[in-house]
């Protein structure tokens, strides 16, 4: 502190010269400091009032319904509870797996009480000690810690690390086929046997049918059939159908070389290269452009007979096409445009005649992350927000699938659609395995997967590389071995 | 602009209570007034040294620190040795961004020189509207390289894009620009040079700073626009272009916005770049931050390395006066 005031005296009269001395300098900051303290006191809230409820943050980077939905729980939440209050806060939106706006505002010592966090990479992040394990925080609140005994089972799986809860399942999305029927009835195609009721029908028999809607224009595709790989159609997706694991728990290897992953992808690339790789690909480019809005969807537009994606589009169906809801083996009506009438789904279509369809779901997770002022306040809201009075609000506003099995069951809450996705996916439903190199397992895979839809590389050798760098990362982490979420 | 410097040499008129011959340098601290001179000076300079020190160097020692620890950003960092290092001999994607950042920094930076001599010279005639054109060619330089991004994804878009419908008008069967492995990292190359304008008027004022009177020389003595361009005009232009390669090697290698914003270091990782791999290692992938740092290091390295080349080489080719 002595050389402090010394560089200031010194610095004080060789500025300003003999006019402004250390004195003056001080007397004046002193003055100003008090008129500040004083102003700042008279504006200031009493205390008593703003110390009634604790403050809890709660970020999101939800949009649109999604945010509507989240806001009106904290109001719900605010208006039920004594000792705390929630600010909802929007953070701009980002690729799911990119966290560098609340890693940063953690270490900066900002970060918020509650984050709503794509369960797939929980695990990642729980390992990175990014999350607090809530294990105490549930048993506070009489809440089993067992996550299975309220949640549905891969959304429980994926809100464990190592054996402990580190977020709560918010809601899940669940894969299956879109078909605009009346496009292909027009088109003089048979998609009666389509229906879910007579099981999956086999993908040699979709691409033979869908084929059929294929129009080129001068040297570019007008309207396609199917694009495999467009929306959900991801490693992930056709690696299951085809009964493959990702991840061998007992060894910790990740296994994006298994035969059964490495059919799924053979199969995607011969359907790309029969089709014209680079004429498909400039079809579906620009509406797989990260952040394209609906209406850049051609099966939206009309260009496209069928896709693969998830239980959200029934709402976007509605609210982009028009009409009124999607159901299976709806009934062509009308003329003109598509509407969401139009549109039918099914279980997504198996290798082999007589296979069981199989599809995969992710959703997201309440968190509350390292360095939260209030974690007890964090802690209650995501209990809300992810307990019954939370899901079931936004399963109402937004049409959300929830996962809490009480109201998976409630089949008014759900209406027609979420139920038969309920009732007819969910038991063959797998999740992506929670790891603490998820998020980059998926990013490579994502790369390899691009090669092999673009006819760059083979599925062996693209997915060895995937093997090589995810595997290097995991040993480099230290993580192994990794306790599998449902045991063995 | 010569900016003012802390000296230690002898003031020009002695004060007072120096003596007035003195042979060897005094110390700061010698005399009240050189302390007081001292103390006034560091004033001046301190929100520059702060920052220096708290966003620069601090950061770069943290950075090389880091780079020894396996860290995720939350955990106590814990020391792996060279761990961190090894591993980017082994890590497929480093090698493959590694690779992107070389290609685009060797095809860009060249390329855009080029470029902005081009534009300046064009910015250089004698027209009256000169004015105007100078405001042309210099406006895609005003736009922010994200917004640019944009406008590039529309132009080069593989259907409506209005590069591949002029392309088709000639009967060509137009790229998927950044669809396409091969030419995705080309695009990039091609879109940098839109930022020429900034360079180009820097090379606008070195132009301005040829004498006439040596074209006018050369003119005298039968010199066509070629020859004075490639005898005169050129080497006298060397500084400037070996200012712009430093500085374009710098920029080329830290290239992120473009590969975040358009491709997203897709397809195949065919415009991942070094500096898009440790933001992704530092922020995506969780655990990582060590690694990240060490790629930083190694990025650093690098740079140095390029700019040191050209540095070492610059004596060959650049001409800093008329003899």
């Amino acid at each position: 502190m002595k050389e402090t005031r010394l560089t200031m005296k010194n610095s004080s009269t060789s500025l300003f010269g003999k006019r402004v001395d250390r004195r003056k300098v001080l007397k004046g900051t002193a003055a100003t400091g008090i008129g500040l303290g004083a102003a700042s006191s008279a504006f200031a809230v009493p205390n008593i009032l703003a110390q009634e409820k604790a403050p809890v943050v709660f970020w999101t980077t939800h949009t649109a319904t999604g945010f509507e939905a989240l806001t009106q729980i904290g109001e719900d939440f605010n208006a039920q509870s004594d000792a705390y209050t929630v600010e909802v806060v929007q953070r701009p939106p980002a690729d799911v797996t990119d966290s560098s706006s609340l890693i940063t505002a953690v270490r900066g010592g900002e970060g918020p009480d509650v984050y709503l966090l794509d369960r797939f990479i929980v695990a990642e992040r729980a390992a990175q000690g990014l999350l607090q394990d809530l294990t105490e925080f549930m048993e506070a609140a009489g809440d089993n810690p067992d996550l299975t005994d309220r949640y549905v089972p891969f959304a429980a799986a994926e809100a464990v690390y190592n054996g402990a809860p580190y977020a709560l399942p918010f809601d899940t999305d669940v894969r299956m086929l879109f078909y605009n029927r009346r496009m292909m009835e027009e088109a003089g195609i048979d998609v009666s046997g389509w229906a879910p009721e007579n099981g999956p029908i086999t993908l040699e028999e979709a691409a033979e049918k869908f084929n059929q809607l294929n129009v080129e224009e001068g040297d570019q595709y007008s309207q396609l059939g199917f694009v495999p790989y467009y929306s959900e159609g991801w490693h992930y997706t056709y690696g299951f159908l085809f009964g493959g694991e990702f991840f061998d728990w007992e060894n910790c290897q990740v296994t994006p070389d298994n035969e059964n992953v490495l059919a799924g992808a053979q199969w995607v690339q011969d359907y790309a290269i029969a089709n014209d790789v680079d004429k498909m690909y400039a079809f579906i480019q620009n509406a797989m452009r990260p952040g394209t809005p609906p209406t850049d969807n051609p099966f939206i537009q009309g260009r496209l007979g069928g896709f693969i994606s998830g239980n959200w589009m029934f709402a976007q169906f509605r609210n982009y096409m028009g009409g009124g809801s999607a159901t299976p083996a709806a009934t062509p009506e009308g003329g003109g445009s598509y509407t969401a009438d139009d549109v039918a789904y099914t279980l997504i279509p198996v290798p082999n005649e007589g296979d069981e369809s199989a599809t995969w779901a992710g959703g997201w997770s309440g968190v509350v992350p390292q360095g939260a002022k209030n974690p007890e306040g964090g802690y209650e809201f995501v209990r809300y927000l992810c307990g019954p009075e939370g899901s079931r609000t936004y399963t109402e506003m937004n049409n959300n699938l929830p996962v809490l099995t009480e109201l998976t069951s409630d089949t008014e809450l759900l209406g027609p659609d979420l139920t038969w996705v309920v009732e007819n996916l969910f038991p063959t439903t797998n999740y992506r395995p929670p790891l603490p190199v998820g998020a980059r397992y998926w990013d490579e895979l994502t790369n390899a997967w691009e090669s092999i839809y673009l006819n760059q590389a083979t599925p062996e050798d693209a997915m060895a590389q995937v093997k090589q760098n995810v595997q290097s990362e995991l040993d480099a982490g230290g993580y192994c071995p990794i306790e599998n979420p449902v045991g063995e | 602009m010569a900016l003012p410097t802390i000296s230690t040499a002898e003031p020009a008129v002695a004060p007072r209570d120096q003596p007035p011959v003195n042979p060897t340098p005094r110390r700061l601290w010698d005399s009240p007034y050189r302390r007081s001179q001292f103390l006034t000076a560091m004033v001046f300079l301190a929100p520059w040294v702060i920052g220096l020190l708290a966003f620069i160097i601090y950061p770069i020692g943290y950075t090389v620190y880091l780079s020894f620890m396996r860290y995720g950003g939350f955990l106590e960092p814990e020391f792996i040795g060279l761990d961190n290092y090894t591993r980017m001999l082994n890590d497929g994607v480093f090698h493959q961004s590694l690779w992107n950042t070389l290609y685009y920094t060797f095809f860009a930076v060249p390329l855009g020189v080029v470029v902005a001599m081009a534009l300046a010279l064009a910015m250089n005639q004698p027209v009256r509207e000169i004015g105007i054109y100078r405001v042309i060619l210099y406006l895609p330089s005003v736009l922010p390289l994200f917004a640019l991004s944009f406008i590039f994804w529309a132009l080069l878009d593989p259907n409506a894009g209005i590069v591949n419908e002029f392309l088709r008008l000639f009967g060509l069967n137009p790229p998927n620009w950044f669809g396409n492995v091969h030419t995705a990292k080309p695009a990039l190359v091609l879109m940098a040079q839109f930022g020429a304008g900034q360079i180009a008027l820097v090379f606008l004022a070195g132009l301005k700073g040829i004498p006439d009177s040596l074209h006018e020389a050369a003119m005298l003595d039968g010199a066509g626009a070629m020859s004075r361009f490639f005898n005169i005009t050129l080497p006298l232009m060397t500084p400037v272009i070996l200012y712009d390669l430093i500085l374009g090697i710098s920029l080329g290698l830290q290239i992120f916005t473009q590969p975040f914003i358009i491709t997203g270091g897709g397809p195949a990782n065919s415009t991942n770049t070094l500096v898009f791999h440790i933001y992704n290692n530092a922020f995506r992938f969780g655990g990582n931050m060590g690694y990240a740092s060490a790629m930083g290091v190694f990025l650093f390295v690098v740079t140095f390395l390029l700019a040191y080349v050209v540095f070492w080489t610059s004596n060959k080719w650049v001409h800093y006066d008329l003899s």
